[in-house]
């Protein structure tokens, strides 16, 4: 199988971009700018990783998505997060964030006390 | 509801898809857009902004494809599309297509025609009422042997049981009927009228008859089968309002039973009643021919009842030890009895199907994998597009489906065929239960397709994962050999496998078709070539037992005088045609034996000229004569083991034997003389021992029905219209049934035959599917060898030395494959070992003549392919590449 070409932890993916629906309706361009701005570049998304999962999370019910019109008079797709997918957010944030913790004291412990 | 929001919901988003699809290249566009805007702000050539933007985006079709997969209705949609394809693939390989087809039909209909005789005959339960409860009950001798009841124990298990109802007898009973004015034989029973209760099965027409007409009150009447009102009767509405004349009583039709009605799998064409109360069963002295059903009180498990009737017994015992000693009761369910003899075989013939359906799955997965080999640039360009493998695997899938459903459509044919065929084969003289109501129905039919399809996943999963593994590489590679060897080996390690599939079958076959030749060449003790056996039956009204006598004495000579016959003997009971007499007896000049003591033997009433007409050599003193008539001194002439276990050295003539049987006249303490000793006998069976057997003259032992032995001089069925004209010039309403000797024989073997012929025609559907795996492989492996034998040949390798090449490597590989199956058939055969006559499970001369066959048959299916690699031009090979 291939490989993410964008850095990102799978699994976190689904979490990054339900992130940054939960701030305002975007297409996918803007997902992809977002999350590099964000990260200061670090974090870059590999195309072939966040239309499918877009597709998926609209297939789970987590987001929608309607065409609009962008400022420049231009047809876009934009996602916007549904109820569930904001529970889904706020659950996975405090899993990500009780996970990182965990890590962070790991990595960062000096001599046992 | 919840259904059919889901089937609303995914035909929507099929109606959606192409809005989806239409979407996604819009929605990628823009986002391709928007980042070479991106770029051309950061100051970059147009061009240079669209190379920029379309590498960050990565592959478009393959971010596309992957996007796809996460459609729902895709599943539905890309199936579709798959199924077109396999399609379109099948038909432009119809060699390789036909071949598979072939091989799933041929494993496919295999199975699926002994499944329909094993679901018929074996699985489904009897119809009766709550068939679980419904047991048979028997007695058994001193060997253990299931054997018929004495009616006085009958009636006092009916008495003392708390644990069955219903009890009543049952026995098989043939009459003589004058139907349309023609005599006929008809088999039916005799059956207590409890006993309709046992089964729990009322007529369909009229009543059964009452327990007041069974004790003996009014007992002219009979119950028929729906088959015979409707053959006999032409199915008259009037039925019920009809007699019979059986045997010369008119008995009135007062019911006539379901269609397909058996007792315990028996065709019984009527139903009569023992006419006979409980004090006058009690009174018989000796064992009838019936065994009795019965029903389980509801919540009483099989083993209480039988220990309950064991008890009982025990107490029989102690009250009549001259009846009961050394014997005890039986009871097994009916299905049990019905099919219990048949478990051996039909687990055979299962077996043999299943292993056939599985060399027939390692053989298309085989040619699929071969296929695949050759379309590796297909699947290597598809997944450089960007098919998931998931989406390879299920495309390949589909296709292996789409061959497995044509396969079970094709193997329904071949089963409807192979059905029709295993039918023929079990001929009527081969009596299996319920044969006649095989067919092809919806159970079967449902159970084929479904064989198929999980045959399709069986051999599809595995070449489509081979396949696709790394597929991309092959196009990267850009070369034609990246999955070869790996494909090789899968190919190889299939052969491998079918091969030992194949030994077994062929060592099971062997060793059956063995034992059948060791059977079929045991001397029965008699010379069946050449002899005729009539049965003739006389009608009770008119002919009482002197009379009968009369007749038989009548007609013999003058059955003797006929042209081209040249000896012409009878006896009521033929040898291997069926149980006979067999009862207790002792030396006069001896002491009584104490009850449980008693010699047994076999009974068998003769008359003059019978060890002549059999070819059964007499080895002292004479045959009886027509002087021996009811009313002389009564004879003997014994075989040689009552004289060996009786006698020893002593001479036995002119010794007197005590019998258990009551000749008519009712005299027990009758003194037989022996006058003559012959050879023995086989009696009931071909594999059976040699029993002691007394013959008696049959004038002392008359019966109304006798078998005719003659032995003729040319073909003996020529004789058939004349035997049957002469008996009826002498007595119209007598029915005769002419077979030959050696059909009589023939079918005392007619199961293993059937099971040896059936298995070794399975066997040889394997070899030739592993002839052609083995042909298939090694086709492959010289094609993607070309090369290589190719720049042999041109350094000067010899024919003979590429021959050695291929035909060597396919050896080795069915070497493997033979040992592994030479392992597996010595765990395999054991399970055979009840249906195996003189033939040892692990018999070497049968397990080296099958490796042996297998092996020269893969050296010559690799001769094939081995011959193409020998001509090859190496310098037009060498060139091209």
């Amino acid at each position: 199988m291939a490989t993410d070409r964008g850095d990102v932890l799978q699994g976190t993916l689904d979490m990054l971009v339900l992130k940054a629906l939960a701030l305002e309706p975007m297409h996918g361009w803007g997902i992809t700018e977002r999350i590099e701005q964000w990260s200061e570049s670090v974090l870059r998304l590999g195309q072939g990783t966040l239309y499918p999962a877009l597709y998926r999370l609209e297939r789970q019910g987590l987001i929608q998505s309607e065409w609009k019109v962008t400022e420049n008079n231009r047809r876009a797709r934009y996602y916007s997060l549904t109820r569930p997918g904001r529970r889904q957010f706020s659950d996975e944030l405090a899993k990500w964030r009780r996970m990182s913790r965990a890590v962070n004291l790991v990595l960062e412990a000096t001599t046992a006390k | 509801m919840a259904f059919i929001a889901e089937t609303w919901r995914r035909l929507r988003s099929i109606a959606r898809r192409d809005a989806l699809e239409d979407g996604l290249d819009e929605e990628i566009r823009f986002h391709l857009d928007q980042q070479i805007e991106k770029n051309r702000r950061a100051g970059m050539s147009p061009d240079e902004a669209r190379r920029h933007a379309v590498l960050k985006f990565g592959g478009v079709d393959g971010v596309k494809e992957r996007t796809r997969d996460e459609f729902r209705p895709s599943l539905l949609e890309d199936t579709g599309r798959d199924l077109r394809q396999g399609i379109r693939l099948l038909r432009r390989a119809p060699g390789l297509t036909a071949a598979a087809l072939l091989t799933l039909a041929l494993g496919i209909g295999a199975t699926s025609a002994i499944f329909s005789v094993v679901r018929t005959v074996m699985l489904q339960p009897l119809p009766y009422a709550d068939p679980d409860r419904v047991v048979a009950v028997w007695e058994t001798n001193r060997s253990g042997d299931r054997n018929v009841i004495a009616p006085a124990n009958f009636v006092a298990w009916r008495e003392r049981s708390q644990t069955l109802e219903h009890l009543g007898m049952a026995g098989p009973q043939t009459l003589a009927m004058v139907i349309n004015g023609q005599p006929e034989e008809v088999s039916g029973m005799t059956f207590s009228a409890d006993a309709f209760r046992a089964l729990g099965v009322q007529p369909l027409l009229g009543r059964a008859y009452t327990a007041a007409e069974d004790s003996g009150g009014d007992d002219g009447v009979i119950v028929v089968s729906y088959e015979f009102w409707q053959k006999w009767l032409g199915g008259r509405p009037d039925v019920l309002t009809t007699t019979l004349t059986t045997e010369g009583r008119r008995r009135a039709i007062v019911g006539v039973m379901p269609q397909g009605f058996t007792v315990v799998g028996r065709q019984a064409d009527f139903l009569i009643p023992y006419g006979q109360s409980p004090e006058q069963l009690r009174a018989v002295a000796g064992r009838g021919n019936s065994y009795a059903l019965a029903r389980l009180r509801q919540g009483v498990t099989l083993e209480g009842a039988a220990s309950e009737m064991r008890s009982i017994f025990a107490q029989l015992q102690e009250e009549a030890p001259r009846r009961n000693a050394g014997r005890s009761v039986t009871l097994l369910p009916v299905q049990e009895q019905m099919v219990g003899e048949l478990r051996p075989a039909s687990v055979a013939l299962t077996g043999a199907a299943v292993l056939v359906l599985l060399v027939a799955c390692v053989n298309v997965a085989n040619l699929l994998l071969a296929r695949s080999a050759a379309r590796e640039r297909e699947v290597g360009m598809r997944s450089a597009l960007g098919a998931g493998r998931g989406r390879l695997v299920r495309q390949m899938l589909v296709e292996s489906l789409v061959l497995a459903v044509a396969g079970g459509v094709a193997g329904l044919a071949v089963a409807a065929l192979c059905h029709r065929g295993l039918l023929l084969l079990v001929s009527e003289r081969m009596p299996i239960p319920r044969l006649d109501q095989v067919s092809l129905d919806l159970p079967v039919v449902a159970f084929t397709m479904l064989t198929a399809l999980a045959t399709g996943l069986v051999f599809g999963l595995l070449p489509a994962f081979v396949a696709t593994r790394d597929a991309g590489s092959v196009v990267r590679e850009g070369g034609r050999h990246g999955g070869g060897h790996r494909v090789r080996r899968v190919l190889s390690t299939l052969v491998v496998a079918e091969v030992a599939l194949s030994l077994v079958l062929l060592a099971s076959a062997g060793l059956l078709m063995r034992s059948f030749v060791k059977l079929q060449s045991i001397d029965p003790g008699f010379r069946a070539e050449g002899v005729l056996t009539a049965r003739a039956q006389l009608p009770a009204t008119r002919y009482d037992l002197v009379r009968a006598t009369g007749f038989f004495r009548d007609v013999l000579p003058r059955l003797a005088a006929l042209p081209g016959v040249q000896y012409a003997a009878g006896t009521s009971c033929l040898p291997l045609a069926g149980p006979c007499i067999g009862t207790g007896f002792f030396r006069l000049d001896r002491p009584t034996p104490v009850d449980g003591q008693v010699p047994s033997g076999q009974v068998r009433p003769i008359t003059p000229a019978f060890f002549k007409t059999m070819g059964i050599p007499q080895v002292d003193g004479r045959d009886f004569s027509l002087s021996d008539p009811a009313d002389s001194p009564p004879v003997a002439i014994v075989s040689e083991a009552v004289v060996r276990e009786q006698f020893g050295s002593e001479d036995p003539l002119g010794r007197r034997l005590h019998i258990n049987i009551t000749p008519p006249g009712g005299r027990t303490d009758v003194e037989w003389t022996i006058v003559g000793v012959v050879r023995d006998i086989k009696l009931s069976s071909l594999e059976g021992d040699l029993r002691p057997t007394i013959y008696l003259p049959s004038a002392q032992l008359p019966t109304r029905s006798m078998t005719f032995v003659l032995r003729t001089e040319g073909e003996p069925l020529g004789l058939g219209t004349s035997v049957t004209k002469l008996v009826h010039s002498m007595e119209p309403e007598a029915p005769v049934d002419v077979r030959t000797m050696e059909d009589v024989v023939g079918s005392t073997i007619a199961r293993p035959r059937v099971v040896s012929v059936l298995v070794g025609a399975f066997a040889l559907v394997a070899l030739a599917l592993s002839a052609i795996g083995v042909y298939g492989v090694m086709a492959y492996s010289v094609r993607e060898r070309t090369q290589e034998i190719a720049l042999r040949i041109a350094l000067g390798a010899t024919a003979l030395s590429v021959c050695r090449l291929v035909v060597g490597q396919a050896v080795r590989l069915v070497l493997i494959g033979i040992v592994a199956g030479l392992l597996s058939a010595s765990w395999v055969t054991g399970l055979l070992e009840r249906l195996l006559y003189d033939v040892e499970p692990l018999d070497p001369a049968t397990f080296a003549a099958t490796g042996l066959l297998l092996l020269v048959v893969a050296a010559i299916a690799s001769y094939v392919p081995a011959r193409r690699g020998m001509r090859m031009a190496p310098a037009d090979v060498l060139r091209t590449n």
